[in-house]
Parts: C-alpha cells; structure tokens; sequence
C-alpha cells in the first residue's frame, strides 16, 4: 500500500512540475517573442511573419496547460453558492456527481478533438509553414484527457471521503 | 427544457462551468445534427482571436506586482500625495485600490494585497470600523474600468469592438465611482475632529523616489497605445517583460527560484477564463445559429419598446447574473447575445460595454454569493453577516452609479473617438 502510495505522488509531483516547466517556458517564450515582434518592427522596420501566428498558439497552449493546472489545483470557475451554505460534509455529495460529470464532459471533448486530430492529419493539413497542424493541436484532447483524469480522482476522493467518514461515524456511536 | 434545467442544476451545484457550457453546445449540436468535432474546431478557435495574448500577459504582470512590495509603495504614494485632503485616507483607499485592480485584474488580489494595509490605517484615522470594513470590501473591485483591467480586455475581445477605445470610454465612469465613494467618505467622516495632516512635500519626494520603478508603467502602457506605438497586446508583452526585470532583477523582491512558482499560480485564472471562452465560441455559435437573440429580440419588443426600458430591464437582468456568475464567465457568456439586442435598441456597443462591466462590478458585493464579500470576511476574520452590513451603504451608491452610466450615454462616450 505505502508502495504505491509513494509511487502516486511521486507521479503528481512530477506532472505538477511538468505542468510548471510548460507554462514558464510557454509564457517566457510569449513575453520575449512579442517584444522582440515589436522590436523588429520598430527598430529594423521588419518583422518575423510567423511570429504573429506563433504567438496564437502560445496562448492556445498557455491557456489549455493552464486549464490542466487548474483542474489539479481545483481553481476552474464554478458558482460556488452551495459549499458556502451548506456545512463541509453536506456539500460534497453533489461535488461528486458535479466532478464525475466535469470528467464525463472532458473524455467526450477529447475524444472528439482527437477524431478532428485524425481528420486533419488526413488532410494533411499544416500551420506556420508546414508544420503539421496535429502537432500543433494536440495538447486540446492531451489536456482533456488530463482533466477527465483529474475530475475523475476529485470525484473518487470525494467518494472515499464521504464512505470513510460515515463509517467512522459509526463507529464512534 | 428538461435538459436545460438538469444542466442549470449542475451549474448550481458546483459542475465547473465550461463543462456545463460544453454540455449544453454539445445537446445543441446533436440536435442540428452536426458532427461533435465541430466543438473541438471552435475551442481550437482561441488560437485566433485578436489581442488574446495580452490576458495571459497582463495576468502575469498583475501577479508578479502583487508579489513584491508595489502594493505598499502605491499605498504610500497616494498617501502622500492626497492624504492632506479632507477624507484623505478614505480617498487614498480608492484611488490606491481603483490602480491596483486595472493592474492586477479583479480576482480579489485588491483586498488581500491592499486591504491588509488600509483596513487598519483607517480606523487608526478614527474612521469608524463598519465603514472601513465596508470600503475595503468595496474597494476590491473598484478600477475594474480603468485600463488595462482584464474584463475590459475580455470585453473588448469577445464583442469584437476596439480595445483602445473602450479603455477610453471606461475612463470617467469610473472616476465618477470614485468621486461618489469619496463624498460617502467625508460625510462619515464629518464629525471626525482629527486635524487635517498638512501636504508634505518631502515625503511626496522620497515616495515618488521610492515608487520610481512603477511610476512610468501605467503612462508607458497608454501612451504606447495612444500614440500607435503599440497595440493593446503588445503593450501587455513590454509590461509582462518590464515589470519581471524590475521586480525580479532590479529590486529583487521575487527571488527568480520563486518565478516558476509565481507563473504557474498566475496561470491559474487564466486556464479558467480560456477555457471557457473557447467552448462558449462553440455554445454562442449554436445559439447565435439556432436564433436565440431573435427569438429574445421578437419576445422583448412585445412589451419593451423605448432604449430606456430596455436598459431598465438590462440592469436587472445584470443584478441577477452578476449575484450568480462571476464577470469572466458573465462576460464571454452573455455579451455575444446582448449585444446585438442592445443594438437593436440603439445602445452604443462601448456604452453597453461599460454598463455591462459596472453591473458587474456589483455582482462582486451582491449578498449571498459575491466575491468580494467573502474574501473580505475570510481576510480580515468577520462574520460574513457584518461585511453584507458594512458593504451594503457602498453597494447602493455604485448601484446609483451604474444607472447613471447607464442613462448618461455622454459619459462613456464623451472620449472615445467617433463616439
């Protein structure tokens, strides 16, 4: 048990710094990229013409590994009335249907972005010259996958939690 | 029907919203029989907005700012500049705070980050306890129209309108937010007897020395973009660029092991927001094809027939929502639906943006669920119960606020070009 236990976080320890090392070289990339766009632009009167189109997929980047990050660290925005109501332990029954569906929702959008993946690599189509689109679009069903998967343990934990409680529970009365 | 009220009931309890905004596109996708990938085309969508990047990059330049000690140079600096005035530190609060939120975005940073100092300064200054509590509280969400606030930005992105302009038009809205919180402050404070602190030049000096790095920030980000020197996105990559140097390598008040930790956690707002852009661009898109702001136009106009009561009835309608979603969510929503109604009304689409943002505004201290109102109770350990009490006096003059944005189209308009 400790085995595996160790073996798990080991697991989320890396992916969180995955997560971490994408987003600071993404973001570095964005912040110097634009600057040196504008520097070309103004200073040598030229400009780099794939950057503009590069600079769109950092932000699509950014935002999807971003949105990974925000599924681990549960920060996607939700209405959050009834946990601020409804005591701790009443609360998290729905947070488990609500996580099971946001896990539902994520596989279903991955796996239809993973057939538009397919699509175009049927097509063959490309982006910034001729760079394969695909590569380009993967990380939409790769950071689905990721937040169904992450949706999924919220929803499991809080199941285990809510069992777990009930049987201490009774075995306090 | 029977669908949409399962989806609203997920919403309710918790489901994150671009999941239930998936869904419901989803549904009306299957519907128009139209191929699901069609979904993930439209999320794919985000690579090709405009401006798109100065999010991310204004996120961050607001976060890397709120991590170093810019928040108590800025309170020190308005202090010595109009804490001579009657009111003064009341004054200073706002003004200190509308800065801090166009920089930083309102996500609640305002009250953690300057709260924390004015809160006790103003009762010091024998400000009684509920207004100050009140005022903080109401402060943090205060410069949400003032450039380069992220839902201006947000706005301006999604209703496909100027950026440059709307920031023009967010302009005297707010300062006149500012001058009706700031006249609140003096009549509480008239019996206050303190003797006036004189204006001290000296320390007005050493504050502008002290603050000498932030300074130039806000008239290099709007001079760039009003002298054409840049765009709204680019002035977002020079601010990102300048303010890491700054505060990472000049002052050093973010050691660069922290960074990483510092991007990461300033993503995380980010992530939330895009992601539901981009499945909203596949639900506006049914909904714009299904007809739905038709179909609310032909229903309105039955018993809605002047611009005036059709705004009527808009701040109502933005009462509720701002009390239920949160103005990201609000913003990438609603505005693709209301907008073509409200130019159907002859509402300018930069005055609708300024209304829609104001009303908003409110949804931050609307009792039970704004947020505001819980960061504040969470930050300075007080029952939620006293802040709806304290916040109330302040929520029904921005609520004055917004209805004269709202009826006084001028306003907004006076300084944006072609207006």
């Amino acid at each position: 048990m400790s085995e595996r236990d160790s073996w798990a976080s080991r697991l989320e320890n890396w992916g969180t710094r995955l997560e971490s090392a994408a987003l600071v070289i993404l973001l570095s990339a964005l912040i110097f990229l634009a600057v040196a766009q504008i520097v070309a632009r103004e200073a040598f009167n030229t400009g780099l013409v794939w950057a503009d189109e590069l600079i769109k997929f950092f932000v699509l980047w950014i935002a999807l590994v971003a949105a990974i990050a925000a599924s681990r660290s549960d920060r996607h925005l939700r209405i959050d009335a009834l946990s601020q109501f409804v005591a701790e332990r009443y609360a998290r029954y729905p947070r488990i249907v609500v996580d099971a569906f946001a896990s539902f929702m994520c596989g279903m959008l991955a796996w239809h972005s993973w057939r538009y993946l397919e699509l175009t690599m049927e097509f063959g189509d490309t982006v910034l010259g001729d760079l394969p689109a695909w590569t380009a679009y993967l990380i939409l069903p790769l950071s689905l996958v990721l937040m169904s998967y992450r949706f999924l343990l919220l929803s499991i934990s809080g199941l285990l939690g809510a069992v777990r409680d009930r049987e201490s529970g009774k075995a306090s009365t | 029907m029977i669908t949409g009220a399962i989806l609203a009931l997920l919403a309710v309890f918790g489901a994150p919203l671009f999941t239930v905004i998936a869904a419901g596109a989803m549904l009306g996708y299957m519907r128009e029989d139209i191929d699901l990938m069609a979904i993930a085309i439209e999320v794919l969508g985000i690579a090709d907005m405009p401006m798109l990047s100065a999010i991310p990059l204004f996120t961050f330049a607001g976060y890397v700012l709120s991590k170093s000690n810019a928040p108590q140079r800025l309170v020190r600096l308005t202090g010595a500049l109009l804490g001579w005035m009657p009111a003064g530190l009341a004054l200073v609060s706002l003004t200190a705070c509308a800065f801090f939120t166009a920089f930083t975005g309102a996500s609640g940073t305002t009250i953690i980050a300057l709260g924390a100092i004015l809160y006790p300064a103003l009762k010091q200054d024998g400000y009684p306890d509920k207004f100050s509590l009140g005022l903080v509280t109401a402060c943090g969400s205060l410069g949400l129209l003032f450039a380069p606030s992220l839902p201006l930005i947000l706005y301006g992105v999604v209703a496909e309108i100027s950026i440059d302009n709307l920031f023009l038009a967010g302009i005297l809205p707010g300062i006149l937010m500012i001058i009706l919180l700031g006249a609140y402050g003096l009549w509480v404070s008239r019996h206050n007897r303190q003797p006036l602190k004189p204006f001290s030049l000296k320390e007005a000096g050493a504050a502008v020395w002290e603050a000498k790095w932030e300074i130039p920030l806000p008239f290099f980000v709007l001079g760039g973009i009003y002298s054409g020197l840049f765009a709204v996105s680019e002035a977002a990559s020079v601010t990102a660029l300048y303010v890491l140097v700054v505060e990472v390598l000049v002052l050093k008040e973010i050691r660069i092991p922290d960074l990483p930790g510092v991007m990461r956690e300033s993503m995380l707002l980010v992530g939330g927001i895009l992601i539901i852009l981009g499945v909203s661009l596949a639900s506006t898109n049914y909904m714009i094809d299904a007809g739905v702001p038709q179909q609310i136009l032909v229903y309105i106009t039955e018993f809605v027939t002047s611009q005036a009561s059709f705004l009527a009835l808009l701040f109502v309608f933005l009462l509720i929502l701002g009390a239920i979603l949160d103005i990201f969510s609000a913003i990438v929503l609603v505005v693709p639906l209301i907008l073509p109604i409200a130019m159907q009304y002859g509402v300018n689409p930069y005055h609708l943006g300024i209304v829609f943002l104001a009303a908003m505004e409110l949804g931050y201290l609307t009792p039970p669920v704004g947020l505001n109102l819980f960061i504040s109770s969470y930050r300075f350990e007080r029952p939620i119960m006293n802040v709806y009490a304290a916040t109330l006096p302040f929520l029904l003059i921005l609520m004055v606020c917004v209805l004269i944005i709202m009826y006084w189209p001028g306003l907004s308009l006076w300084l944006v070009p072609n207006g």
